[in-house]
């Protein structure tokens, strides 16, 4: 009737419920026989409703009951009967002892019905101590005790149930929590134990018998560590495999996400050999990007904008793969934060870049080095080149988007091109305070060779 | 005399691709394969090729990456002897990690490029490195720079010669990693070819003994090329 052993009994046995609950009851007051059976009953089988054992410890309780009873008992569907017996409330009072296995809302429930156990026996003994005070007739040295060993139980037990539902994640927030609980109930009981104990003994005989008692425990304990070490360790194992398992679902899901997708869409599309190049490409990206960590440009990057040089380089190379199905590789030296002038500077690298894969196609390659006064950008190809003087003037890409806004920002940009041998745009953005990386003397850039048509634009 | 080559990758594909495209370079002749660390060893030991092609990351080894630990177990067939000739690896890999370059490089490979290099530059890398030289892909050359620390100020505070790196020996890598081939920065610097690959060595030979920690470092910090 309490915890809805009977009832499962009754099932198991396919017997009527009221015959098992009298046999209890019969048993029970014939020296006490039945309490206990129920009692244990109620705390070795599993309740019907329980999530089945998953295969490394559930728990004590449940593996011990394994080993004994392995049934699928109906769980605590009995009435509720509040009597004031310790521990363990039906999580969900039902009408009547129902055999049927109803979806019990589950034991989390418990706690709470639990934590008011617990606030009512140590009311109870609170209570007790003012009733004594004010000169009620009771017996203090028995009653306390009793309450307080009792709710101490109470706390430990609910604790456990719910433990046992997280399986005994005794780590994270409310685990810590969950332990600190079960140590206080255990506190309790031992409190109320040597309150027993003192109050009814003369302080010596108490002392002798709580070194006993704790030489017995310190035995206990020992036997049982080895156990315990064990049980733990298998846990962190388990854990442990489990990490490793979901990592191995995550990299599936990523390959699967990305990769296997890419092989797919280049499979349907193996007719264009520019779709191809652009999806193997973009996806080799993506994949690198992935795999060597660093900056984490994934699909919702798109629309975060970089402000470092280095991640915009890289960016807007990108989109000029995707846009043109060119290889473009890309070589940056040092990094900074960017001002609008490097901005500036990143939108002429872009410009070009798409002249490069437009009118020379691979192998572009791009170098981009921040200097302590300066950025500087080198884009070249290995295309037919062309006479930079015979540019039509309506011509604006490099005219304007490169020249002209490298000028407008104070930068300098130079366009060499030697026929047969390619074309390279040389960009220079000095920082605002400094001056021109001409000025250094550096022996670079003016190496102008027969054949060659060099046009430095500004200085 | 041809150049005896060995190639050393764990991708059956990647290994028949390269020997197409190095069959159309007559000089250079394929005469060994290995697909992990072990038969990488056993392979090079017995064969004592000139070159060897050396995949960044092989299985079954110990070490990470496979190709250190190759390239320390042939340590003694590196070194130069003076009654055969010294076999050098050259590592090729499709790893962008900076701390991959840095530890095949410093365990004596004398080059690195990656494997999106064209057959002709392929062919042109393991001759340079046959004779000796060392080949910088433009990644390479960008790493370097980075590593040493570009900027003009960082180089008066290293007073060890091999923590820097000399105003032309920058010039050079500065032209290799904006895709200059060795004969374009020749031209470019008014030197000559010789001098470009005299800089370059130097390069690599500072590259593998400079114990400047930053390279190290920089190396985990960064990894990223």
């Amino acid at each position: 009737m309490v915890a809805g052993v009977a009832a499962g009994v009754a099932r198991h046995l396919s017997l009527p419920v009221g015959a098992v609950r009298i046999a209890f009851v019969v048993a029970a007051l014939g020296g006490g026989a039945g309490l206990v059976l129920y009692i244990w009953l109620w705390a070795l089988v599993p309740s019907w409703e329980q999530p089945p054992p998953t295969p490394a410890a559930t728990g004590v309780a449940s593996s011990i009951a394994a080993g004994g009873s392995a049934g699928t008992l109906p769980g605590p569907h009995g009435v509720a009967s509040p009597a004031g017996v310790p521990g363990r409330v039906p999580p969900a009072p039902v009408s009547t002892a129902h055999p049927v296995p109803v979806p019990a809302p589950g034991r989390r429930s418990s706690t709470r019905i639990g934590d008011l156990v617990v606030g009512g026996m140590l009311l109870a003994g609170g209570l007790t101590v003012l009733g004594s005070q004010i000169g009620w007739q009771v017996s203090l040295g028995a009653t306390l005790p009793l309450f307080v060993v009792l709710g101490g139980a109470a706390l430990v037990y609910t604790q456990l149930d719910e433990v046992q539902g997280t399986r005994w994640a005794l780590s994270g927030p409310s685990g810590r929590g969950a332990a600190l609980r079960v140590g206080l109930g255990l506190l309790l009981v031992l409190g109320g134990v040597l309150l027993a104990v003192i109050g009814s003994t003369d302080v010596a005989y108490a002392g002798r018998v709580l070194a006993a008692v704790a030489a017995m425990l310190g035995g206990v304990l020992l036997v049982l560590a080895p156990w315990g070490i064990r049980f733990w360790r298998d846990l962190g194992l388990e854990r442990d495999a489990r990490a490793r398992e979901s990592e191995r679902a995550d990299i599936a899901a990523h390959l699967h996400d990305s990769v296997l997708q890419t092989l797919a869409l280049i499979q349907r599309s193996s007719d264009d050999p520019a779709m191809v190049t652009r999806l193997a490409r973009t996806q080799e990206r993506e994949l690198r990007s992935w795999l060597y960590g660093g900056r984490t440009r994934t699909a919702d990057g798109a629309d975060r904008k970089a402000s470092r040089l280095h991640e915009r380089v890289d960016e807007v190379a990108e989109d000029v793969e995707d846009l043109h199905g060119v290889a473009i590789d890309v070589v940056v030296v040092g990094d900074r934060d960017l001002d609008e002038r490097g901005e500036a500077l990143i939108a002429a690298l872009r410009e070009a870049m798409v002249n490069a894969v437009r009118h020379a196609g691979a192998p572009v390659m791009v170098y981009v080095e921040a200097l302590p006064d300066a950025v500087e950008a080198f884009v070249r190809d290995r295309g037919p080149g062309f006479e930079v003087g015979e540019v039509p003037a309506d011509r604006h890409g490099v005219r304007e988007s490169i020249i002209g806004r490298m000028r407008r920002y104070g930068g300098t940009a130079a366009v060499r091109s030697v026929r047969g041998e390619g074309t390279e745009v040389r960009l220079s953005m000095p920082d605002a305070t400094g001056e021109s990386r001409e000025d250094r003397g550096d022996g670079r850039g003016d190496g102008r060779q027969d054949g060659t048509q060099e046009r430095e634009v500004v200085r | 005399m041809s150049i005896r080559l060995v190639l050393v990758d764990d991708h059956a594909m990647v290994r028949s691709g390269v020997r197409t495209e190095l069959g159309a370079a007559a000089d250079i002749e394929v005469v060994g394969e290995a697909a992990d660390v072990p038969s990488a060893i056993e392979r090079v030991h017995a064969l004592r090729p000139d070159v060897v092609l050396l995949d960044v990351h092989l299985p079954g080894g110990t070490v990470r990456p496979g190709g250190k630990e190759v390239l320390q177990r042939c340590a003694e067939l590196i070194s130069a002897d003076p009654e055969q000739s010294p076999v050098r690896f050259l590592a090729l890999s499709v790893s962008d990690a900076a701390e991959d370059v840095i530890a095949v490089i410093r365990s004596g490979a004398r080059g690195y490029v990656t494997k999106t290099i064209s057959g002709p530059d392929l062919a042109a890398a393991v001759r340079r490195v046959a004779e000796g030289d060392a080949v910088f892909s433009p990644r390479l050359a960008g790493f370097v720079l980075d590593a040493f620390g570009s900027g003009a100020g960082e180089v008066a505070s290293v007073d060890d010669e091999l923590d820097r790196l000399s105003a032309r020996e920058r010039e050079v890598m500065r032209l290799i990693a904006r895709g200059y081939a060795y004969k374009e920065v020749a031209r470019e610097l008014f030197i000559s070819i010789k001098t470009v690959e005299t800089h370059v060595s130097a390069v690599l030979r500072k590259l593998q003994l400079s114990n400047r920690n930053e390279l190290t470092r920089w190396a985990a910090d960064r990894r990223l090329l």
